[in-house]
């Protein structure tokens, strides 16, 4: 396995016994299964067992698209295309729209939804987050800001969907109401923006007392392979692309490449501790999420079935987890 | 301050269940609608599906994130809202009666002993601080 996330024998061993102890997983890449099963993993035991508040920052070891919980892959992506580029497709835990992972840093914040750094709502957790990124972006040279929608109060009603075509739908008995595909074709709430231009985007899913929040931080955009391989409203190929061009923009649009993602790392992870008065403690997978995450990937996110077209799919996917 | 049905019963992961003989109408709570915000989507189980009292029978994605369903009760799955797919806004507008999921044959009455009345819900969720 790449990366080498160590296990843990138990929480007590990882010392973080504190509320304002976190857990920092070591960065690394992982193939697209993977990474969505230690995520998921994480998220249940701490909403199950009370695992330790977590951080990961991590990579893809090929580009990859994420496409969201309640997303119809055939729908939002060129599968062909994937599949001739060698792009894998995974679903994520999380919703929202399709992601192309390419140089990208993506990130799993995942605690107790009573962790006191956290409002209870979703969307004040969101800002809470955000404005973590916003300061390590800073840290770096790099002024961003969350999208309109997500600073103040958080009322209002553009979504997730703002400006989809929300027929209703149907896939084998999901409902489903369809966003338009590309995460980063539409700067919407949840986002962080550079310029107007929307560099991270994020979705969050909570379960049992839990949050898991994702997002992707652009290092580089490459918007010819993301049209390529979503399906993108409107227009021609030179259009779509001029489009994305448009609306989003990536950290090496803005600082040079000494910067590495290394850097970024360190810079996110200084400015969640400064900002949230935490420590960040070096940690691996407990034992019980090590277990979980093989039974994640071999049940879901190492199935096409479940990857494509969810339970509806994959009928072996839908086990108690 | 919301008004929540009598003559439901209600679980503190915010989902409302009327109980008829052993059959149970799941929904969500007008409370849990509205942090939800607009609902987007839901996923919800098959019929003759099982469903684990503690554990996710589905799911809504809504303009602010998604969160799990979280099952009050074991059983299964005996009807689901097909109305759903035609107006998926009825949860919002309308969660405690047209906007009902699932029902579910219950497989141990004693389960409903755990959920709370109305006025135990209204307690329940004035100690929720709601940020959104």
């Amino acid at each position: 396995m790449p990366g080498g996330i160590t296990t843990l024998s138990s929480r007590k061993q990882t010392g973080i016994d504190r509320v304002s102890d976190w857990r920092l997983l070591p960065f690394g890449s992982f193939p697209a299964g993977e990474n969505m099963a230690i995520d998921e993993a994480v998220f249940r035991v701490v909403g199950r067992a009370g695992g330790p508040p977590t951080l990961r920052l991590y990579g893809w070891s090929s580009p990859a698209v994420s496409i969201g919980f309640f997303q119809d892959a055939a729908a939002e992506i060129d599968l062909a295309a994937c599949r001739r580029a060698g792009v894998e497709v995974v679903r994520r835990p999380t919703g929202g729209r399709a992601v192309y992972h390419d140089d990208d840093l993506t990130y799993a914040v995942v605690a107790p939804e009573r962790n006191p750094l956290f409002p209870p709502s979703i969307v004040g957790t969101y800002q809470v987050i955000s404005r973590g990124l916003v300061r390590g972006l800073a840290g770096l040279g790099l002024a961003a800001e969350l999208s309109p929608g997500d600073e103040g109060s958080g009322a209002g009603t553009t979504g997730a969907g703002a400006g989809a075509e929300r027929s209703p739908g149907k896939t084998a008995g999901r409902l489903v109401r369809t966003p338009p595909a590309a995460c980063f074709a539409v700067p919407s709430r949840h986002e962080l923006l550079v310029a107007g231009r929307k560099i991270c985007g994020s979705a969050q899913v909570r379960s049992r007392g839990a949050f898991l929040q994702q997002g992707s931080l652009l290092m580089s955009f490459a918007p010819e392979k993301t049209a390529a391989v979503l399906h993108l409203p409107g227009g021609t190929r030179e259009e779509r692309v001029a489009a994305l061009r448009a609306r989003a923009t990536s950290l090496y649009e803005h600082l040079p490449r000494s910067v590495t993602r290394e850097d970024v790392c360190r810079a996110v992870v200084e400015a969640f501790q400064e900002l949230w008065q935490v420590s960040f403690l070096p940690g691996g997978l407990l034992p019980e999420e090590e277990e979980l995450k093989n039974r994640l990937f071999a049940d879901k996110y190492g199935r096409t079935g479940w990857n494509l077209a969810g339970g509806k799919g994959d009928k072996g996917a839908k086990e108690k987890i | 301050m919301k008004v929540f049905p009598d003559d439901l019963l209600y679980s503190r992961e915010h989902v409302w269940v009327r109980v008829e003989g052993d059959l149970a109408t799941i929904g969500i709570t007008d409370y849990a609608q509205e942090k939800l915000g607009e609902v987007l989507a839901v996923e919800l189980p098959e019929i003759d599906a099982e469903v684990e009292r503690d554990e996710p029978f589905g799911a809504v994605e809504s303009s602010k994130g998604t969160v799990e369903l979280i099952s009050p009760l074991t059983g299964n799955v005996m009807n689901v809202n097909e109305d759903l797919i035609d107006d998926i806004g009825i949860v919002n507008s309308d969660p405690h009666d047209t906007g009902w999921m699932i029902v579910v044959e219950m497989h141990d009455l004693d389960e409903l002993d755990d959920l709370l009345d109305a006025r135990g819900y209204h307690d329940f969720i004035l100690q929720e601080t709601d940020g959104d």
